[in-house]
């Protein structure tokens, strides 16, 4: 019985597969040839550094960013402010989800549609609404100073807080509707049951929800991450000149500093960094496609 | 160990009204089966007792005080759902301790009531096994074992069953009646399977529409539903229209013995299959239309001239088939009638 069910499979590969490889042949063509091929070409450049007017293997890129302050700063910085923006985005982005799986109301549909809303804003425009918004003299500081009389406002534009908020802000309809996916997984039953046994709400949610969504907090972690280390238009508008987050560091280092070497060395471990978390997230999804077969 | 007291419990959804006034006292220790059809409410009666729901009025008591203040992880009592029973994330083991966990058991002791309990469903040795490498039969083992672990005072069912294949659901079925007797715990099993019902309950509770429409032992049920909707509900029935002739009932070309109390009533006359036996020449004539072999029995569906079809079981060794001729008389008939019914025994 082994052997037959061994060769089955064979004998019907040839048709089905064949379809199966011309359907991803266009986007797997596509990925080579404008992200892995570039890439390669990338990291084997910065690993080929100018020493004397000569190219030659060396890691000499890498001890220049890795020894200087500012670089090494806005490294921290970056991976500080993504730390800060996904640890934020999970503690505004739970409370709705939640909400939204156990209530059913029209309060909750209209908090479903505010919560997506920014999803339907381009990052520019966004940007520029936060800067009248939150900017000096811009609406938040005008009604506060107006209702209490408190002259005491201090903007977050073009400091940390700055991009943090932007990226918090563009981050939330993704991360909700994660969550809420994830959530609506969770059966009443599992929940209903865990109240039968005397558990209460928090017990619910550490020992009973949270494991539950694992998956979806991985998957909005990773979405989160990769968006927000490589992001440029909201900290280049919202974001302090210094420290930087590594997109707009990047940018000026090509066209300010003018050094595409270093650029593209803080390209590079920009994307290392992605790509660790990216596959983390694979290896997450492929796993799961294994237990649900 | 406890009574339950429902008092003109009521619970609406929007217009819906899910239950309907229901009354009725579950004593120490019985097993009681919430039977009827989908949407007459079984499931909310049994929510609104482990507190998943809230009366909109009337009130649930236990041993005499009501409950309906509690929420549901203070209340003693444990319910075992149809699906997604177990936590998947957790092992067995798991699933059954945490509940004594929460309580702040010692190690020891939660082990040891762990371990009785799986005992208990013969269940030993599968502590480390998650629920997806158990079969459903398994899974609703555990969570039968969850929820006495915690030694409730009522133990609650939602068909917990009704998702297994047939054989194993008897087998099951037999095994929870055991433990039941063997705990004395008071138990209400929700349930649409009349058959379940029969062999489980020490009780049964048939409802239809949120209402209650008998509340009685199975032997009463099936001799004597109260009314039409049990009678129809409750094993196989035939049912005849009758003109009420004073002291006899004509049915088609025949007539049957009357009671005093349907005088003057529009009546229809009902008929279980086991009651219909062969008859001499006097008896109905009737055709044999069907032959359906249930092993030990044969049930027959018989053709009887201005009648219409009548179902009857006849033993194997009556050797019927289909066409064959014979003349049948019932020996037991109940008459409905708009204020009741009467039993008649021949
Ligand atoms: N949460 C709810 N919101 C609105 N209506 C509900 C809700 N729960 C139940 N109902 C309605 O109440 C009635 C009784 O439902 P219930 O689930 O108690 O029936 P049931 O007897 O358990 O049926 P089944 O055998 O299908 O499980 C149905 O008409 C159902 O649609
Ligand atoms: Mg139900």
């Amino acid at each position: 019985m082994e052997a037959s069910q061994l060769q089955r499979p064979k004998a019907k590969l040839s048709k089905q597969a064949w379809v199966a490889y011309a359907l991803i042949a266009a986007p797997f063509l596509l990925m080579v040839l404008l992200i892995v091929y570039p890439a390669s070409l990338s990291i084997v450049r910065t690993l080929r550094p100018e020493v004397e007017g000569v190219r030659r293997f060396g890691l000499e890129n890498y001890q220049a960013f890795f020894s200087d302050h500012t670089s090494v700063t806005n490294l921290i910085f970056t991976l500080w402010s993504t730390g800060a923006i996904i640890g934020l985005l999970f503690a505004i982005c739970l409370p709705i989800a939640l909400y939204l799986r156990f209530t059913d109301s029209w309060i909750a549909h209209w908090v479903q549609g505010l919560a997506l809303f920014p999803l339907f804003v381009p990052g520019i425009i966004l940007a520029y609404a936060l800067i009248r918004f939150i900017g000096p003299n811009g609406l938040l500081e005008t009604f506060i100073e107006v209702t209490t009389g408190w002259q005491g406002y201090r903007t977050p534009y073009l400091k940390p807080a700055g991009s943090i908020i932007g990226l918090v802000w563009e981050g939330i309809p993704i991360t909700v509707l994660i969550l809420t996916a994830g959530l609506a997984q969770v059966p009443d039953n599992l929940i209903e049951a865990a109240r039968d046994v005397g558990a209460g709400r928090l017990q619910i949610f550490f020992r009973i929800i949270l494991p539950l969504i694992g998956r979806s907090l991985l998957i909005a972690f990773a979405l989160n991450f990769l968006g927000v280390i490589g992001a440029f238009t909201l900290p280049y508008l919202l974001g302090p000149a210094a420290p930087q987050m590594m997109g707009p560091f990047m940018q000026r280092t090509f066209y300010n500093v003018l050094n595409p070497d270093a650029a593209e060395t803080q390209a590079v471990i920009t994307f290392l960094l992605s790509s660790i978390v990216g596959f983390l997230y694979v290896r997450s999804a492929v796993r799961q496609q294994k237990e649900e077969t | 160990m406890a009574s339950l007291t429902f008092n003109h419990l009521n619970k609406q959804f929007g217009s819906v009204k899910a239950v309907d006034n229901l009354n009725f006292e579950v004593k120490n220790g019985e097993f009681i089966c919430l039977l009827g059809p989908s949407g007459c409410g079984k499931s909310t009666a049994l929510r609104m007792i482990a507190g998943f729901e809230e009366p909109s009025s009337g009130d649930i008591l236990m041993d005499g005080k009501s409950i309906i203040a509690l929420p549901p992880n203070k209340r003693p009592t444990a319910m075992v759902f149809q699906k997604y029973t177990l936590w998947p994330h957790m092992t067995v083991y798991k699933n059954i301790a945490f509940g004594l966990q929460l309580r702040g058991l010692e190690k020891k002791v939660v082990e040891d009531k762990v371990h009785s309990a799986l005992d208990l469903v013969g269940l030993k040795g599968y502590e480390k096994r998650l629920p997806a490498q158990l079969s459903g039969g398994q899974q609703q083992r555990v969570a039968i074992a969850r929820a006495l672990v915690l030694e409730p005072q009522i133990l609650l069912l939602d068909e917990p069953f009704s998702s297994l294949d047939a054989h194993l659901r008897v087998r099951l079925r037999e095994e929870l009646k055991s433990i039941q007797r063997s705990l004395g715990i008071t138990t209400i099993f929700v349930t649409h399977d009349q058959e379940e019902a029969l062999s489980l309950a020490d009780r049964i509770a048939v409802m239809s529409s949120g209402q209650v429409e008998q509340y009685d032992s199975p032997d009463i049920i099936y001799a004597k539903p109260s009314s039409l909707f049990v009678a129809g509900f409750i094993g196989s029935m035939t049912l005849l229209e009758a003109e009420n002739k004073g002291s006899e009932l004509k049915l088609g070309n025949y007539t049957l013995p009357s009671s005093e109390i349907v005088k003057g009533k529009d009546v229809k006359v009902a008929l279980r299959p086991e009651d219909i036996l062969l008859a001499d020449a006097n008896g109905w004539a009737a055709k044999v239309s069907q032959v359906m072999n249930l092993g030990p029995f044969y049930s027959l569906v018989l053709a009887i001239e201005g009648l219409g079809s009548v179902k009857a079981l006849f033993p194997k060794t009556s050797l019927l088939k289909e066409h064959d001729q014979i003349n049948v008389l019932p020996n037991r008939y109940l008459i409905y009638h708009e204020d009741g019914v009467e039993e008649i025994t021949l």
